[in-house]
């Protein structure tokens, strides 16, 4: 896991998050993470493909998840329906579709896969060899924990010669 | 009454937009992905479409060539989480009028369908 994909993500849950509660979130601190990741009520998945590659989980409460989406659609969810369930994937897809534009600035080229949604806690995540890099934000709805867990793809590597040049295929 | 057609796979999105466009007094018909846009085009030529580019089925750019195939005059603005570079100028060239970068604000989409339509 490379630091330099910190801070799009960082960025991204940033803008995303003020535009849509109407306030910042605060960030505790990032860390990495080897073991396997135990699911929260709602866990949103977002496949990353291209030059770099992965998952992204964005894990929280459902009460925090229906706070979220009350917040966006301006009318109150008390149950986590199929609407609010397609909010907090949007939600998701959003983050990682401004974070993928950002890290393409930064040379890694990638789209992004539809979101999924596991909905139930304590459901195991490995990501197997790949560690994860944990974004804890508190948000005007409660905790939301952004696990980014990618790798990039051959192509893009820089050679271990450390010429700086990278593989063309 | 103006009609707009609002193209999205989330239902969330869909339902977000079309609450924000009916509001400002626009009939709105809702589409899941770019085939169900095509075809609901045919039928019933909206003045102006906002569509993802993201959808299963046909995505909105395949579909943005396939409406202005149909009807070289369509009004359509593409709205997306990916702001690529190469996305937005392959949409451009494919004939949309503007881009709508997601989150997308209540103000940004009325604007966004005002413009097309002046």
């Amino acid at each position: 896991m490379r630091a330099e994909f910190i801070n799009p993500f960082v960025q991204a849950a940033n803008a995303v998050l003020q535009g849509e509660l109407g306030e910042a979130p605060s960030r505790g601190e990032v860390r990495l993470q080897s073991s396997a990741y135990t699911t929260n009520d709602v866990t949103a998945l977002v496949g990353v493909t291209g030059q770099v590659n992965g998952v992204v989980l964005f894990g929280m409460s459902q009460k925090t998840a229906c706070c979220m989406v009350s917040r966006i659609l301006g009318q109150e969810f008390k149950e986590f329906d199929a609407l609010a369930q397609s909010g907090i994937g949007e939600i998701g897809n959003v983050i990682t579709g401004r974070a993928a534009v950002l890290l393409a600035e930064a040379g890694f080229v990638s789209t992004i896969a539809p979101p999924a949604l596991i909905v139930g806690r304590g459901t195991m995540i490995t990501t197997l060899d790949l560690q994860r890099l944990v974004i804890p934000l508190e948000t005007v709805c409660g905790a939301v924990e952004i696990q980014v867990a990618l790798k990039v793809a051959l192509a893009a590597r820089v050679p271990a010669n450390g010429t700086g040049v990278a593989l063309a295929r | 009454m103006v009609k707009v057609m609002v193209v999205d796979d989330a239902a969330f999105m869909r339902l977000r937009a079309a609450k924000t466009l009916e509001e400002q007094g626009y009939e709105v018909l809702q589409a899941e992905n770019g085939a169900q846009a095509v075809q609901i085009y045919h039928q019933h030529r909206p003045d102006a479409v906002l569509m993802d580019i993201t959808m299963p089925e046909m995505d909105g750019l395949a579909a943005l060539k396939e409406i202005r195939r149909l009807d070289p005059a369509a009004r359509v603005a593409m709205c997306t989480a990916m702001g690529q570079q190469a996305i937005v100028m392959e949409a451009l060239k494919s004939g949309a009028r503007d881009f709508v970068l997601k989150p997308f604000q209540p103000d940004r989409v009325v604007a966004a369908v005002n413009k097309m339509l002046s």
